[in-house]
Formats: C-alpha cells, sequence, structure tokens
C-alpha cells in the first residue's frame, strides 16, 4: 500500500532536474546527482542551492504538517521490521548417504537381472526334444530331495504337490507359486526392441517356467524400459506453457520499467512501444488462455480422476496468472497526460543540459539492425554527411521497433537526438559563416 | 527472528531445488497444517505445485501412477510415514521423488528407503526444520491441543522436536532457563539439552550474542486465558475460534457457502495484517472505510458506459473480485462478534473480568458478580462467561478471610449452570493449585505498582477493557532489565559468572500447556517498544478460554 501511495504522490521538491526522477529525499537526490550528472557542476550547485531552501522551509512547518509523512515513514519501519533480512535456517542433507545405501543394493540386483537375460537368451536358442536336459546344462537345478517343503508357501511336497524348478535360477517352488513366461515376451525382453503386444502369440506349450523372484526381477526391468521415451500430450503442452510464460515474464519486466521510466518523466522510451509491448504481452496471455484450454480439454480415463484434477488445476492457476500478474499491468494511456503536464511544468524551469552523451548500443542480446542499403532505400537524400548518419539511424530504430527490441530504441533515439543537435549546431554556424 | 519467514523460505527452497515440471506435494495430516499456515492453494499453484495428495488418505494404492508427474514428499519423520514412504517408494507412482522430512530423521529410516527405491526414482533427502505451525511472525504453536495429560505418551517428545526445529530454522543455539516450580519445564529443558549436544554440528552457528530459550509452565499464568479479548485476532480466537487460520462460520444465521469457513491470514489478507492487534472499536472504523473504499469501486463499477469503462472494468475486475471476497468475510465475522457482544453482553462481563485482575476491592466485586449472575436479573449472559467471573474471583480471593465462592456457585447451580462448568471451577482451581499464587499472577498487590497505574490512569492510558497484563508480561521486562531471577528461573547446569549479567537479545518464549492471543499482543508490543529486543513465543497451542478449561479439567483428570 504504501507503494502505491509514494507513487501517486510526486514530491516536487526531490525531482532530479536532469532527468526529472524523483528521489524522494535530500540525500537520495544528492547521491543520484553526483552518480549520474557529476560531470554538470554548476548544475550541482544549483541543485544544493535548490535543496537548501527546500530545507529551510521544511524547518519552518509546523509539526503537524509533517504528521502524515512521519507516519508514513513509521509504517515503512513497522514493514522493514517484519522483513529483516533473515539467515536461511539450517538444513541438512541425507542424499549422499541414500544413494549410497541404494546404489550397493542396486548394483547387486542389476547384476542379478543381467545374468537373468543372459540366461534367458541361451534358453531361447535351445530347441530340440533334449530339451529339458539343455536347460540343466545351463543352469544347474537343485537337488530335490534335499527340499522337502516350497520355500515360498512352505507347504510340503508330495504327490499331488510336486517340485518345479525355476529355469533361471534353478530354484524349487510348487505349482502355485511359480509363474510363467511366455517365449514371445522372453525374446521381447531380450532384444529390447519394442515390438507391438498385440501381435504376440501365445502358445502355452512354449512357456518358461519361472519363480517369483526371476519374475519379479525382470518385471521391474520391463516397466523401467516401457516408460522411458513415451511422452503424453499433457506434458507437451504443459512445456509449451511454461516457454510461453518464461518469455512473458521478461517481457514484463521490461514493460514496467518502460512505464516507471515514462512515469517518472524520462524520455528514454516512448508510449507507442510501450503500448504495443502492451498489446503483445495481452497476445501472448491469449496465447496461454488457449493451450491451457486445450490442456482441460485432453480426454482422461474414468479411472484417472487424479488427471482431470491436475488438469484443472493447470487450468485455474493459468488463469489466475494472466488475471493476476498480466492483466494488472497499469495502462499507459493515462500516462500521456500526466507526462504532458509534467513535460509543460519542467521544460520552463530547467534549460535542458547541453552536453549530451552518445551512447553507444549494447547489443547485450543478440540483436543487431541489418545494414540496409541507404543508395537504395533513399535515393534523395543529400550527401552531407550527417545527414546520412541521422537516416541510418532513423532506419535502426525502425527495425528495432519492428523487433519489439525497445531498449535498443532507446539507446538510438538517443544517439539521434545528438546527432540532430549536432547537424542543428552546424546549420547555425554555416549561416553565419555565409551572412558575415 | 521470523518464523513465517523461516517457513516460507525453507518452502521455497523445497520447491525451487526440485527440477521445473508439474509437481504434486505429499504430504501428512500435520505437515498439511504447517504449510497451509503460510501459503495458500493458488499461491502454492503458482509455483506449479498442481496437486496435493496425504499419505495417510489410503487411496493412494490405486495404480494409476501418473509418470511425468514430479513429487514433492514432505513428512513429519514419524515410523508410520517411514513405512507408508517405503511402500510409496516400492511401487512408485510418480516419475521422482523428492523427500523432505521436516525434522531430524534417523540414519536407519534414511536407509530403510533407500533400500526400497528400486525404480531409484528419489532424486534428493533433506531436513527442512519446520516442525511447527507459524502462526504470526512472533508466535508458533505445536497444535497439542491436551498437553499435560498426555505429556509421558507423547506431547514431551512433540515439544522437543517442535523446539529443536524452532531452534534450527531461526539459527540459534540458546542456553535455557525454565520454571524451578515446574517439573514439566525442567525435564523438557534437559530433552532440549540433551538433543542440542548430540546435535551439536548441526547447532553450531556464528552467533553473535547467546539466545535466551526460556520454559514457562501454563499454571504459572491462569488468568490469562480466562478473559474475554478485545483486539480482533485475540477476539475472534476467544468467540469463534481459530484452528490453523480457519475460522468455522457454518452456525451463524443465513451465512452464504462460501463463507462457511473463512481463513484469516495475515500474509494473504493485508486488511486483517492492519487490524489484527488493534481493539475492537477501531476495527469498527476500519471496516467501515473499508467498506466506502469498495463502494466507491463498486459505483465507478457500474457506470460502465463506453468502451474505455468497459475496457477499465476488465482490467481493474480481478482486484475488485478480490476486493469483494474481503469486504465480505471481515464484515461477517464483525458483525458476527459485535451480534454477539450485545447478545452477551460481553462488554458488561469484561469489565467486572478486568476489575478482578487489576484492581483491590473485595466486597464491591463480589456485589458486581453477584448481580450478574442474579437470576430475577434477566441478563442474557453466557454460562460460560458467568462460571469464568466465578473461577477467577476464586483465583483472586481464594486466601481471602471472607469470601464467598460457596455462595456464588450456589448462584450458578440456580442458573442451570451445566454440571462441567461447575467441575471446571474446582478443576482451574487446583491446576492453578499450589502454583500460582494470587500475589503472582494478579497484578495489583504491590504499592509501587498500584501507583504506577494511577499514573497511568491519570494519562487515560488505560482502557477499562484492556487493563490486565499477563505474567509474561512482567516476565519480559525483567529480561529486558537483565534482572530474571536465578532462583525462580535457573539455567541447566547453573550459571557460570559470566552468564549471569549476560543480557540475550534474541529471547524464544515457551509455554507447556499453551499460549494465548493476549500473550502474543504483549509480545508484539514489548518487541515494539524495545527494538533492540527480539521475542518470539510459542506454546503448545494456542487456548480460548474453552480449550483452556478442557485442557485443565483434564489435567486434573490425569494427575499430572
Amino acid at each position: 500500500m504504501a507503494e502505491s501511495q509514494s507513487d501517486t504522490h510526486i514530491q516536487e521538491g526531490f525531482l532530479c532536474p536532469v532527468c526529472y526522477k524523483d528521489l524522494r529525499s535530500r540525500s537520495n537526490l544528492i547521491a543520484h546527482f553526483e552518480d549520474f550528472h557529476s560531470e554538470d557542476q554548476d548544475l550541482l550547485t544549483s541543485i544544493k542551492e535548490l535543496v537548501g531552501k527546500a530545507k529551510k522551509k521544511i524547518l519552518k512547518i509546523d509539526e503537524n504538517d509533517l504528521e502524515p509523512f512521519k507516519t508514513e515513514i513509521s509504517f515503512q519501519q513497522f514493514n522493514l521490521e517484519y522483513n529483516e533480512p533473515q539467515e536461511p535456517g539450517q538444513n541438512r542433507s541425507h542424499t549422499e548417504f541414500f544413494k549410497n545405501v541404494r546404489r550397493e543394493r542396486l548394483d547387486h540386483r542389476t547384476s542379478e537381472t543381467n545374468r537373468l537375460i543372459i540366461r534367458l537368451d541361451k534358453l531361447l536358442h535351445i530347441h530340440g526334444s533334449d530339451r529339458k536336459q539343455q536347460e540343466q546344462e545351463l543352469v544347474t537345478w537343485l537337488d530335490g530331495t534335499t527340499v522337502s517343503r516350497c520355500p515360498c508357501c512352505a507347504a510340503t511336497f508330495n504327490i499331488t504337490r510336486r517340485q518345479h524348478h525355476c529355469r533361471l535360477c534353478g530354484s524349487i517352488m510348487c505349482n502355485p507359486c511359480s509363474s510363467f513366461l511366455s517365449h514371445d515376451v522372453a525374446k521381447m525382453i531380450v532384444t529390447t526392441v519394442y515390438t507391438d503386444m498385440n501381435n504376440l502369440s501365445s502358445k502355452t506349450d512354449d512357456n518358461l517356467r519361472l519363480c517369483a523372484h526371476c519374475t519379479n526381477k525382470l518385471e521391474s526391468r520391463n516397466q523401467v524400459q516401457m516408460l522411458q521415451g513415451t511422452q503424453p500430450l499433457i506434458c507437451q503442452l504443459y512445456n509449451r506453457l511454461q516457454k510461453i510464460k518464461c518469455d512473458l515474464q521478461s517481457s514484463v519486466n521490461l514493460y514496467e520499467k518502460m512505464f516507471d521510466s515514462l512515469k517518472s518523466g524520462e524520455d528514454t522510451f516512448h508510449l507507442q512501444d510501450a503500448q504495443s509491448l502492451r498489446s503483445s504481452i495481452a497476445q501472448q496471455a491469449e496465447v496461454l488462455d488457449v493451450i491451457s484450454k486445450q490442456i482441460v480439454a485432453i480426454a482422461t480415463e474414468s479411472d484417472q480422476p487424479k488427471v482431470l484434477l491436475l488438469q484443472n488445476a493447470i487450468r485455474r492457476a493459468t488463469t489466475q496468472y494472466i488475471k493476476e500478474y498480466l492483466l494488472v499491468l497499469p495502462s499507459p494511456t493515462d500516462l500521456d497526460k500526466m507526462r504532458k503536464g509534467r513535460v509543460k511544468t519542467h521544460s520552463q524551469n530547467f534549460e535542458q543540459p547541453n552536453s549530451l552523451h552518445v551512447v553507444k548500443i549494447a547489443v547485450t542480446t543478440g540483436w543487431s539492425p541489418e545494414n540496409v542499403n541507404i543508395e537504395q532505400t533513399l535515393p534523395e537524400m543529400s550527401d552531407d554527411p550527417l545527414m546520412q548518419q541521422i537516416n541510418i539511424v532513423r532506419n535502426y530504430i525502425h527495425q528495432a521497433r519492428l523487433a519489439n527490441r525497445y531498449e535498443e530504441v532507446a539507446s538510438l533515439e538517443e544517439n539521434l537526438k545528438f546527432l540532430k543537435n549536432t547537424y542543428q549546431m552546424k546549420r547555425v554556424n554555416s549561416d553565419f559563416a555565409s551572412s558575415s | 527472528m521470523n518464523v513465517i519467514t523461516a517457513v516460507k523460505a525453507y518452502i521455497t527452497k523445497m520447491i525451487e531445488e526440485s527440477e521445473p515440471g508439474m509437481k504434486i506435494l505429499l504430504m501428512d495430516k500435520e505437515t498439511t497444517s504447517i504449510i497451509s499456515m503460510v501459503y495458500g492453494q493458488s499461491e502454492i499453484q503458482q509455483k506449479e505445485v498442481f496437486l496435493l495428495e496425504r499419505i495417510d488418505s489410503g487411496n493412494n494404492n490405486s495404480n494409476s501412477g501418473l509418470r511425468y508427474l514430479k513429487c514433492l514428499v514432505f513428512l513429519r519423520p514419524t515410523p508410520q510415514n517411514i513405512d507408508l514412504l517405503s511402500k510409496e517408494l516400492r511401487n512408485p507412482r510418480y516419475g521422482a521423488y523428492y523427500i523432505y522430512f521436516s525434522n531430524i530423521v534417523a540414519k536407519a529410516d534414511v536407509k530403510i528407503l533407500a533400500e526400497n527405491d528400486e525404480q531409484e526414482v528419489v532424486k534428493d533427502v533433506q531436513e527442512l526444520y519446520m516442525d511447527y505451525l507459524a502462526v504470526n511472525p512472533h508466535l508458533f504453536s505445536f497444535g497439542l491441543s491436551t498437553c499435560m495429560a498426555n505429556w509421558k505418551t507423547f506431547t514431551l517428545q512433540r515439544s522437543v522436536q517442535g523446539l529443536a526445529s524452532v531452534l534450527l530454522s531461526l539459527t540459534k543455539c540458546p542456553i535455557i532457563r525454565y520454571q524451578k516450580f515446574s517439573n514439566l519445564c525442567h525435564e523438557l529443558a534437559q530433552k532440549v539439552d540433551e538433543l542440542i549436544n548430540k546435535e551439536s554440528t548441526l547447532f553450531t552457528f556464528g552467533q553473535s550474542s547467546q539466545p535466551l530459550l526460556l520454559i514457562l509452565d501454563r499454571r504459572c499464568d491462569p488468568v490469562t486465558p480466562l478473559l474475554n479479548q478485545w483486539t480482533y485476532q485475540a477476539m475472534v480466537h476467544e468467540l469463534l475460534t481459530i484452528n490453523n487460520n480457519r475460522v468455522n462460520l457454518s452456525k451463524v444465521k443465513g451465512i452464504s457457502k462460501e463463507l462457511a469457513e473463512v481463513v484469516l491470514s495475515a500474509e494473504q489478507d493485508p486488511f486483517y495484517a492492519k487490524n489484527i492487534y488493534l481493539n475492537f472499536g477501531d476495527i469498527g472504523q476500519n471496516i467501515k472505510e473499508l467498506m466506502e473504499h469498495f463502494q466507491e469501486k463498486a459505483k465507478s463499477h457500474q457506470k460502465v458506459e463506453s468502451i474505455s469503462d468497459m475496457k477499465a472494468f476488465v482490467e481493474t475486475y480481478p482486484q475488485f473480485k478480490k476486493l469483494s471476497g474481503n469486504v465480505s468475510k471481515h464484515v461477517t465475522v464483525v458483525g458476527e462478534l459485535s451480534s454477539m457482544l450485545s447478545e452477551y453482553e460481553l462488554l458488561d462481563v469484561s469489565e467486572i473480568e478486568q476489575e478482578i485482575t487489576s484492581q483491590t476491592d473485595h466486597s464491591s466485586h463480589l456485589q458486581s458478580i453477584r448481580k450478574l449472575l442474579n437470576p430475577g436479573g434477566n441478563r442474557k449472559i453466557r454460562d460460560l462467561d458467568a462460571a469464568k467471573l466465578v473461577m477467577l474471583y476464586a483465583l483472586r480471593y481464594r486466601s481471602h478471610s471472607s469470601n464467598d465462592i460457596g455462595g456464588l456457585i450456589k448462584m450458578l447451580k440456580k442458573r442451570n449452570v451445566s454440571e462441567y462448568l461447575i467441575s471446571s471451577i474446582d478443576s482451574v482451581l487446583k491446576y492453578a493449585g499450589r502454583y500460582a499464587q494470587p500475589s503472582e499472577i494478579f497484578n495489583v498487590v504491590e504499592a509501587v505498582k498500584i501507583t504506577k497505574r494511577l499514573f497511568k490512569g491519570l494519562n487515560g492510558v488505560d482502557n477499562v477493557y484492556t487493563q490486565h497484563k499477563p505474567v509474561l508480561n512482567e516476565i519480559l521486562d525483567e529480561i529486558v532489565k537483565g534482572r530474571l531471577r536465578e532462583d525462580l528461573y535457573p539455567r541447566l547446569g547453573g550459571f557460570t559468572s559470566q552468564q549471569i549479567n549476560s543480557r540475550s537479545q534474541d529471547v524464544i518464549v515457551f509455554f507447556i500447556g499453551g499460549v494465548t492471543y493476549e500473550e502474543s499482543l504483549t509480545v508484539h508490543v514489548f518487541n515494539k517498544n524495545n527494538p533492540e529486543m527480539r521475542v518470539i513465543l510459542g506454546g503448545t497451542t494456542i487456548h480460548n478460554s474453552k480449550s483452556f478449561l478442557e485442557e485443565a479439567n483434564e489435567t486434573i483428570r490425569a494427575n499430572v
């Protein structure tokens, strides 16, 4: 709240006479002036005088008049009390320990699984009538005479409950405790190339009998592989959504910077530019809206209520983002009036500072204007080199504006202003020369 | 020292350290409250956390996994949670797990989890110490409604863990002092000290001064929780009950569905933040201003004539909507409070309460209570308030030669006051027992103080309804002067000569048996008046008079 208040009440006494920035206090103003305009020594003295006058005036002011000012200050202190910087709390990570324990365990497990797969591969190549014998050559079967109970369910083996061997590890279990792996699935596991499940024919006589442990290991490996490399539609849409949000953030930051600058009366940015940036933000907001609608519209299976919840949550979050972060951006239209009023009052009070520094365009973002063939575009151009320069810069500004590079526009504008000034001076000088 | 900032920083860390992507937050019952105290659902959605889930909800075994979701796990390190999480990791429903424990977790438990993570879905395991409810910047609670009765079985252990996490989140390694009369305080102090020594690497901070942890027993001040309150937060809690920042209004007549439960959070509600410590009169004024502001806005919305009006309307509408929700919430709450005030004649009740607590005039106090209790007087005061008045009288004058506690109880019986409330009088007296002597709990006796009070009264500072000062006020005063008595508040292991004189700037005061919002206000005012001091207040729970009576009854029943 304090912020919005401070934004509307510009305190005239603390405006910087060079850039019209509102600095709100005497010390700020002097510091600002020394930082940014230290070259203009005479201006510095004048500002000190000005501040001195203001100080005298303030000292004369009755205590009562300062009351709102004081309460504002105390309110800020109140906020400060709650926002004082605080060391981040202690924390401790167990990730390293966790991963070590897991690695030890998984190394063992992975090598086991790999061994099973190699055996499986060999088992698949066994053909012919002596299959059982060949299988036993490959994997040593446990001696049945020493095992009287099934190790899984602890039931005693007898005539009806017979011993069976796992083809992969050779251990013994009863029939209900074993499971079967069809040849086709086995092939799929071994080759790892994804084949369509529907084409698999199941010939039960070909199945391999496995114990529960081996089945479990093969299955969890299979599951991990199946999940790799598939990205559902919702993820693709969501990624697009996030990318746009990310881009928008920089536009919003830039817009806020432009707005603040315009509001404080600086002419670094153009009002039209702010407007067009704002409308491009609005367009992006619409795109966000459309994508989030698409996310909601993705068909879900009825057994997945959570997916529906997720879709709705994304939609809600996006609309809220648009409402609270994009739509609330201040409109530049009322700025226009404000600015006009300000310019009028200040242009009378202060002379334009006579030395302007040409700011080189710092193209940090990788954008640079194309070189346009000047002869072609402007055939009637004068041969004055200054005039040429001016035209080139004008062209650059045009391009920069098309590319939404408003910061470049600002620095180019400054260049242009300088060039124009120089041109004018030269014209005046030459007029003098000719008249004399 | 700000517990809300601390918790928020942890949550931000939690969310930012997991990589970007759609996230689900898996919590238990307690951690859900911990997070909901500082973040609303819509706020957390802006941070990519779209789904919230309870690990103990029971319907997690449906194997419809969403492997493209990242799962943030935030749990207390309890055996049940380790067990549930192990099951979850064995059959992971989500693609990646970032596990955060709210407190110190045993190595053995981490090992169990690691052994269950066969699909290598866990990316991070950390301890982030937010094992408490951050209520206000200077106020925390553990949400343990009956503390003393379950001391041995549960609450001692929980308090040790909670206090450790408070200290760790604020990076403080304190000296510990406790109230001598209370065994509970001594026990808790010892356990916390043991934990600090055991985890000495965690408790190593570059501290500029030595903070103080002062452990108090609710029985040193049974008066404060019995009083009617007049500041916004305290009043809402006393009359409507605040539970984890939520107020249940469903019993209010003609309440609309969306206002059946409202959230009062100073973090998300600027009006509440502004008025939380103001007294009822000021709130009335402020709510009038809020209404006017709202009506002005509403009026400007009504004249949508041109296209530009329309555009302005659309642009400001979200804020308007938010404002209107806020206005109707506070108008409802304040309206309900004020109707309760007049219906139960709380102004009259409170005036007598305050007089009993801060003035000495036995006969006139007895007179006023009799007048209020008189059944022929057609007064509408609640049985609860009537019984509380008798309790205050009994606490104040139990050793007075001509007291008439018996006579007042008879009057209550004539009013058909419930057996529960009448037996509560006895419970509260026993609860206060030999610990809280009238001379200590009522700030009236010393001659010096009386003159001070008179002086204050002449200045017109004191309000009739806010004369009472909790015992805590006195204790804080002694701390700031460096005069907290060693014999009443000893330090574990005794003092070295140097420590006696050292004054702590950072103080954490903890009440076994619950704290009150009046004490929270006391601390708030104290912090404001002593900018060099930073005091944080905590309790096993935050009491209003109803919950306090329950606790007192339970404690007497369990014979602690």
